[in-house]
């Protein structure tokens, strides 16, 4: 059995390395580990299918062909809007409003890779959608503010429902005769699964009200509402003061201070809300040497980037130039990949029921 | 013990109200089903009693609800959800968790129950509802039957005093109905379980109830009382009731066991009356849409497995089975929206393989389980010249004009409508509009009767037989009995895939049906409509049909259901 916080310390960790970097040769790593995870994860728990079973594995489509789509709408996207950059391709009237003028291939570079990001993003996401069950997904949802738990909670169990939805929608509207040739053929499609996506978010929340989740002992909150209200608003404040001052030249340096204390007092007003919800866990993971291993891997891998900035960074404007590879960052990067060998080899492994569990388990409450 | 006094509800923004001076009492332990029209207010009365209705929906309440000692209006659904367990119509949509066992515990984690407390309720229900062995199983791999029996543990996990439940039966087959209802009868009889159930098909739960509640349309002059004494006022009724109240049955019958001492009375005075059986088993050999040999499934899994039909013009046709035995799959294949892998679709004798779906569907109409996917329109007449013009039809050159299919359909004043807006009834024929629009010459219906009324239903199947006399060749999924009785020329089951029976009407759901499903313990047909059990081996399967034998005037008798 893999611990959740195990992932959630994962996907924070290449998240944050996926946005330090705009490297294109480090984009490629990551979302090369990313694939390679979803791939062993796909592997483990759909074993009976075969290479295009990321369709079946309730990813509501591959990040592959995310990535092959997001790639060159970034590079077209930019490449039309931004006239920067000093190696021009081609030239569109201008006359043409917004769109008319030079196309850079810096710009085409620039937007390609915001496209990689954004896949390399979408990937680490998937993996957080197959590596973790969903009810530790909702075991872990803080149940501070009801209608915000509550709406966590649906967000976290949607994206299966919502592709069986579409399919049944895209079915529906087939049978009228409706094919796919332009954009506005998406509304007959678009339409259907809003509103029943709506309908069936509103169900959900019904259901979960109606088994008492995010149920709050009433005189419990309201002796804590005044002091969570405070502490959210001075933590509001302190960072909004954190934002102005990094504009003001001189004060920076107490700047993050603020950000991070005015953070730091809004979580704890999420905590301390979140006492007056009581719950207990039927599961609950035990922390192995491979969370640690897995932990201290992907720490390991951010520490380069954070180092050596020089390398991280990267832009092709003014004039396109081939990005700097430092090995060292590269094969920190790897670090990542660690859990690919600490899979479990069978999906009964991720299951862990109430039958070991330790005492200690009973009273865990939030 | 639930009490209601003089209640009514009213929804944020709504011109009327949903509930208008409900008084009622249930006792404990007592099984009541809740019954009446679409958009009568009824899943309202379910969702007052664990405090939904208002806290959840908004709105405002007057009077007094009393339910197990407490005032759900007051304490709300949070506090409620100790005493009420609310089972919802559509077990899927109200699933948190993605595995049995996970989905059961759910309601005790949010309850803050130590482990072992929890691991003592979750096999206490597993037990229950005899879903021990699935405890692993993941929610997406169950049958119907078994999602809906999960539901039913998850709810009860808490150990309520009262059940509460929205349709439980509504996407079930019979067999996998009269499973949970066994369960539920079992809870009720032995633990005292407090039910109150919604439902449409009355026959299907009669049986089991102590008590009947019927909402007319509008909320207003709610009844409540034993079925026997609700019936008596109500013009929608079951088979059984509507037989009883034609042949002047005292007292009045409302399952099949109270009627038939008066069947045999009545059936002894005829002389063997028996409608001759058409032995017609299923299509001339060259059909409109011809079926041979067909396989085809989702992926490498295969569902149907060598499945050979004919539909021919002018011919209803029912198709029945459990849950899962290819039914959705079959006409959908007939569409072209899953690609057979081996065998053949002849469309006017040419092979389907390989037309495009938009094309296909201009000769077939395909309505499918939730006709809420078609619409999106911002009008009724709209929906219908979205079609028109997806198949490059102008609507001037509409094979079949948009107003006089409305008119046919009942829908002409709601040209202008709104179509999510309409009762479940009229979506469904805002959605039946949108498909006939381009005058197919076959239909298909997936299972066009869930959420419909006794009302809703009659105006559908009227709906068939005009289609019928047309000379349209109808194709019909439906777990309901005795529409399948009413409408059907031919039967078909269908079971795992293949075509297990074919024939009339009488020769597949008549009692002595060698093909069709039994009960494993009392050996009773299991798609037998109420006719046939009231009179076995006489070969009717309608109340018109039996009225008919008996020399009573059909129109005499209460409307019967569909």
């Amino acid at each position: 059995m893999t611990h959740p916080v195990r992932w959630f310390v994962w996907i924070a960790i290449a998240s944050v390395a996926t946005m330090l970097t705009r490297n294109p040769l480090y984009q490629v790593i990551l979302f090369g580990i990313g694939l390679l995870l979803i791939d062993s994860l796909r592997a483990m728990q759909f074993p009976e299918q075969s290479g295009d079973g990321i369709r079946e594995s309730g990813l509501p489509f591959s990040p592959l062909r995310f990535a092959l789509f997001a790639v060159p709408a970034g590079a077209l996207f930019n490449g039309l809007t931004s006239p920067f950059g000093d190696t021009i391709i081609a030239r569109l009237p201008t006359s043409i409003p917004y769109l008319g003028g030079p196309i850079t291939a810096e710009a085409v570079a620039y937007g390609a890779i915001n496209g990689l990001i954004l896949a390399t993003l979408f990937a680490v996401f998937a993996v957080l959608n197959l590596a973790v069950p969903v009810r530790d997904l909702i075991g872990y949802l803080p149940r501070a503010f009801y209608p915000v738990a509550v709406v966590s909670a649906i967000a976290v169990t949607f994206v299966p429902s919502i592709k069986r939805q579409f399919v049944q929608v895209r079915e529906a509207q087939a049978v009228r005769g409706h094919q796919m040739r332009g954009l506005h053929d998406w509304f007959p499609l678009f339409m259907p699964v809003l509103v029943g996506g709506l309908e069936r978010a509103m169900q959900m929340a019904e259901t979960m009200t109606a088994r008492g989740f995010a149920a709050r002992d009433r005189d419990e909150a309201a002796r804590a509402a005044p002091i969570t209200q405070l502490m959210s608003v001075l933590g509001m404040a302190l960072v909004l003061a954190g934002g102005v001052l990094r504009l003001i030249p001189g004060w920076t340096i107490g700047s993050p201070f603020l950000l991070f204390g005015g953070m730091g007092l809004m979580g704890s007003a999420i905590w301390y809300a979140g006492r007056s919800v009581r719950f207990t866990r039927y599961h609950r993971p035990q922390w192995t040497r491979f969370d640690t291993v897995t932990v201290v891997a992907a720490g390991a891998a951010l520490v380069p980037l954070l180092l050596w900035p020089i390398s991280r960074d990267y832009n092709p404007y003014p004039l396109l130039s081939w990005p700097q590879f430092d090995v060292r960052i590269g094969a920190t990067l790897l670090g990542l990949m660690v859990p690919v060998f600490l899979l479990p080899t069978r999906k009964d492994d991720t299951t862990r029921t109430f039958s070991t569990q330790r005492s200690s388990d009973i009273n865990d409450q939030v | 013990m639930i009490r209601f006094e003089s209640v009514a509800f009213r929804y944020p923004g709504a011109a009327r109200p949903a509930l208008r001076d409900v008084t009622l009492t249930l006792p404990e332990a007592s099984f009541t089903v809740v019954y009446g029209p679409s958009g009568a207010g009824k899943s309202t009365l379910l969702r007052s009693l664990n405090g939904l209705v208002p806290h959840f929906s908004g709105g405002t309440v007057s009077g007094r609800i009393e339910v197990a000692g407490l005032d759900p209006v007051r304490v709300g659904p949070e506090r409620m959800c100790w005493q009420v367990g609310f089972v919802f119509q559509d077990p899927e949509a109200q699933f948190v968790m993605d595995r049995v066992e996970d989905e059961i515990a759910f309601a005790l984690e949010n309850a803050a129950l130590p482990v072992p407390e929890m691991r003592e309720r979750v096999a206490e229900v597993l037990d229950l509802l005899g879903l021990m062995e699935l405890r692993r199983r993941s929610l997406a791999s169950l049958s119907g039957g078994e999602k809906q029996r999960v539901a039913i543990a998850a709810a009860l996990a808490l150990r309520p005093g009262i059940l509460v439940l929205d349709e439980p039966t509504s996407q079930l087959d019979p067999e996998s109905a009269e499973d949970v209802l066994q369960a539920l009868t079992r809870l009720n009889a032995g633990a005292g379980l407090t039910i109150v159930l919604a439902e449409h098909r009355l026959e299907r739960v009669l049986s089991f109830a102590h008590r009947l509640i019927h909402i007319p349309a509008g909320g207003t002059e709610v009844l409540c009382g034993s079925p026997r004494d609700v019936l008596a006022q109500t013009p929608l009724v079951p088979p059984v009731t509507a037989l009883g109240k034609a042949l002047g049955w005292s007292p009045l019958p409302v399952t099949v066991a109270e009627g038939q001492p008066f069947a045999r009375r009545a059936a002894a005075k005829l002389e063997g009356a028996r409608v001759p059986v058409d032995e017609h088993t299923g299509g001339e050999a060259s059909g409109y849409l011809q079926v041979e040999a067909l396989e085809a499934g989702y992926g490498t899994r295969p569902v149907l497995r060598g499945v050979s039909l004919n539909l021919v013009p002018g011919e209803v046709v029912v198709l029945m089975g459990r849950n899962g035995s290819g039914k959705s799959t079959l006409l959908k294949a007939l569409v072209g929206l899953v690609r057979p892998q081996e065998g053949h679709i002849l469309l006017q004798g040419h092979d389907t393989r390989g037309v495009p779906v938009a094309e296909l569907c201009r000769q077939i109409a395909y309505l499918p389980q939730d006709p809420n996917a078609l619409l999106f329109a911002d009008t009724v007449a709209e929906e219908l010249a979205i079609t028109l013009r997806n198949h490059g039809i102008s609507t001037q050159h509409a094979p079949l004009a948009p107003e006089e299919l409305l008119a046919r359909l009942g829908l002409s004043d709601k040209a202008d409508a709104y179509p999510r807006d309409l009762s479940v009834g009229e979506r469904q024929r805002v959605a039946l509009a949108a498909i006939m629009v381009t005058r197919p010459d076959v239909v298909l219906l997936d299972e066009p009767t869930r959420g419909l009324d006794y009302e809703a239903k009659g105006k559908l199947l009227a709906l068939i037989r005009s289609w019928r006399a047309q000379r349209l060749a109808v194709l019909l999924v439906t777990h309901d009995v005795e529409l399948a009785a009413a409408a059907a020329d031919r039967v078909v089951m269908m079971e795992d895939g293949r075509i297990v029976a074919e024939g009339s009407a009488h020769s597949i759901l008549g009692e002595d049906s060698a093909h069709a499903p039994r009960d494993d313990s009392t050996g009773a047909q299991s798609f037998a409509p109420q006719t046939v059990q009231l009179f076995p081996r006489r070969g009717w399967l309608t109340v018109d049909e039996a009225l008919a034998h008996l020399a009573v005037p059909v129109n005499l008798a209460a409307e019967p259901p569909a």
